[in-house]
């Protein structure tokens, strides 16, 4: 038998601090509201957007593990959080522009509490940030859904990969579960205050590992080369036939 | 005067607690103002002292306002003092990641309360042994012997320190007389550390327990002692007076309880700070720390001043129980 007290990481952190720190750690209240967060998130997909999964059978059984996906809509990271269950989904951290979903009190709360988001600052992601992030991701056996585009497409293409994802998991165990969406940007382009009904699905890769890689620049473009490659071939999936291609702008 | 303030201020120790909590204030505001004014202390150290003042007046109205006005108030403030005292603790030791067992904490600190509230006294002590119960069995069927014991442990200790201890506070409301009492309890845990810092540092001398609290002096704790013990004598004395305990002794032995229970309460949160490595429990109150760093002297002073009154005299004894539960 051993003790081992461990304080929140986050001890010591004002409310406002706490909130947008990588260090949080959410309490019961947290644990509560995040877990109906989800279920009302559940429904709505299923009733508003027809969610169908495929794939499911990859998803790694407990963490830790990291879900890619290409990035159309603030849909995204509710879709893929969705499809996790039990310590899986209480575990899901979202990393999510900061600007965006921590930058007034309310919006933090929010993205804290139901959302279960950590904030990335564009450009302003320090050396440090990254390195808290991959820590935990082992330690406190964390799932990140993240994108690693850096933002939405404008256009519904999408983007070069950037790298980070490389420094998260580079020479680790943790694997990558490659997913890709189609349908988010038809039904929330970045244009649009709000999203509008329409057809979504979701195809899960499986699970690609980079233990071997080495964890400097050149092993972290590796990654997200590697990973890029995995989600543009679920895109590109012969069977994923017939189904609206978020790849083209909608036609108005 | 209104009904309300007759009742709330019917004894003349609640008009006087209230009187002198609101006088030292003033008077600190004013101490404070003048050394601002005259440049005596450094911008850092009025800073500190403001910061301190300004916890004090939105604190002071939290506790004082619910007991003045009235039972549920007091048993509805207790709880919420609980539940974040609680919160602080299970944040501090790693207890809140077993969501289950913190769950049951919870639920015990809110029944425990409730039956406060209901004023049902069986209820309130038989959940000690029935909460320990549900915490013992709670985490089994999660089939994860690992850290049994830890976990277990934190959340007896737990729900003990902040559930079943702090709730007698609350149940003191049932009598129709508790103002001055919990009044009393509130402000002389209060002098009690002011007492302790301020004679250590008059007199100085030898460290009372230098690993667990390094800046307590002996002096202090018997300074403490000394005074706490008179004023809650003093003030006994007309709380109590046509009661057995309106002896000399019994007095002398309530304040003893009091200063005693209030210094073993820091002493408590001390050894667990020191223990997990931390120097607040919190950052809610700024100048204090953390709420438990405030109302740590509260934790076994409660129960046993609960008790020792309780023996001599009881609390609502004369008052209808089960309020809720026996509609």
């Amino acid at each position: 038998m051993e003790w081992k007290l461990r304080p929140a990481r986050d001890l010591g952190l004002p409310a406002g601090a706490r909130l947008r720190s990588l260090n949080r750690e959410p309490g019961l209240v947290g644990v509560v509201v995040n877990a109906l967060w989800r279920r009302l998130v559940r429904v709505c997909l299923r009733v508003f957007h027809r969610l169908s999964v495929t794939g499911a059978e990859h998803l790694p059984t407990a963490p830790p593990f990291v879900l890619i996906a290409n990035h159309a809509s603030h849909l995204d990271a509710l879709t893929l959080a969705s499809v996790l269950r039990g310590r899986s989904a209480r575990s899901a951290r979202a990393l999510a522009a900061g600007e965006t979903f921590f930058g007034s009190a309310g919006a933090a709360m929010v993205a804290a509490y139901a959302i279960n988001a950590f904030p990335v600052w564009r450009g302003r992601t320090r050396q440090g940030d990254l390195a808290t992030l991959r820590a935990r991701l082992a330690e406190d056996g964390l799932v990140y859904i993240l994108f690693p585009e850096g933002t939405r497409t404008r256009d519904g293409t999408m983007a070069r990969f950037q790298p980070g994802i490389g420094a998260l998991v580079a020479g680790t165990d943790v694997p990558v579960v490659p997913c890709f969406l189609d349908g988010a940007f038809a039904a929330w382009p970045p244009h649009r205050r709000w999203p509008r009904p329409g057809r979504l699905r979701l195809a899960i890769g499986p699970a690609l590992r980079f233990d071997g890689v080495a964890n400097d620049r050149a092993g972290w473009a590796g990654v997200a080369s590697c990973c890029e490659s995995a989600v543009r071939a679920l895109g590109d999936d012969p069977r994923r036939r017939g189904w609206g291609d978020d790849r083209r702008p909608p036609t108005a | 005067m209104s009904a309300w303030a007759a009742t709330a201020f019917a004894h003349p120790v609640t008009v006087w607690i209230v009187s002198a909590t609101a006088g030292v204030v003033v008077a600190a505001a004013l101490v404070i103002g003048a050394l601002s004014a005259t440049g005596r202390a450094s911008p850092a150290l009025r800073r500190e002292l403001w910061l301190r003042l300004g916890s004090w007046c939105v604190l002071l109205p939290l506790m004082i306002g619910p007991v003045l006005a009235g039972r549920v108030w007091t048993i509805g403030a207790v709880t919420a003092l609980s539940l974040a005292c609680y919160r602080e603790y299970a944040r501090a030791t790693g207890l809140f990641r077993e969501h289950l067992l913190s769950f049951c904490v919870v639920i015990g600190i809110l029944a425990v309360n409730f039956a406060a509230l209901d004023h049902w006294y069986g209820f309130f002590m038989a959940l000690w042994p029935l909460t320990i119960g549900v915490l013992v069995v709670a985490s089994i069927p999660l089939d994860r012997p690992a850290g049994y014991i830890q976990r277990v442990a934190l959340a007896v200790f737990g729900y003990a320190l902040f559930g079943a201890g702090l709730a007698h506070l609350g149940y003191m409301a049932n009598d129709t007389g508790y103002r001055p009492i919990v009044l009393l309890l509130l402000t002389a845990v209060g002098l009690n550390d002011v007492a302790a810092f301020t004679v250590g540092k008059l007199i100085g001398g030898p460290k009372l327990l230098p690993a667990t609290s390094p800046n307590k002096t002996i002096s202090g704790a018997l300074g403490a002692a000394a005074v706490t013990t008179a004023l809650v004598a003093g003030l006994g004395w007309f709380i109590f007076q046509g009661t057995p305990i309106a002896t000399p002794v019994w007095l002398v032995a309530l304040g003893l309880i009091v200063a005693i229970g209030g210094q073993a309460g820091d002493l408590t949160l001390s050894s667990i700070k020191r223990d997990l490595g931390i120097k607040d429990m919190g950052v809610v109150l700024p100048g204090h720390g953390g709420i438990l760093d405030r109302f740590n002297s509260l934790l076994l002073v409660a129960p046993s001043v609960f008790h020792f009154i309780g023996y001599f005299i009881g609390f609502g004894l004369d008052r209808p129980t089960r309020v809720i539960t026996g509609l």
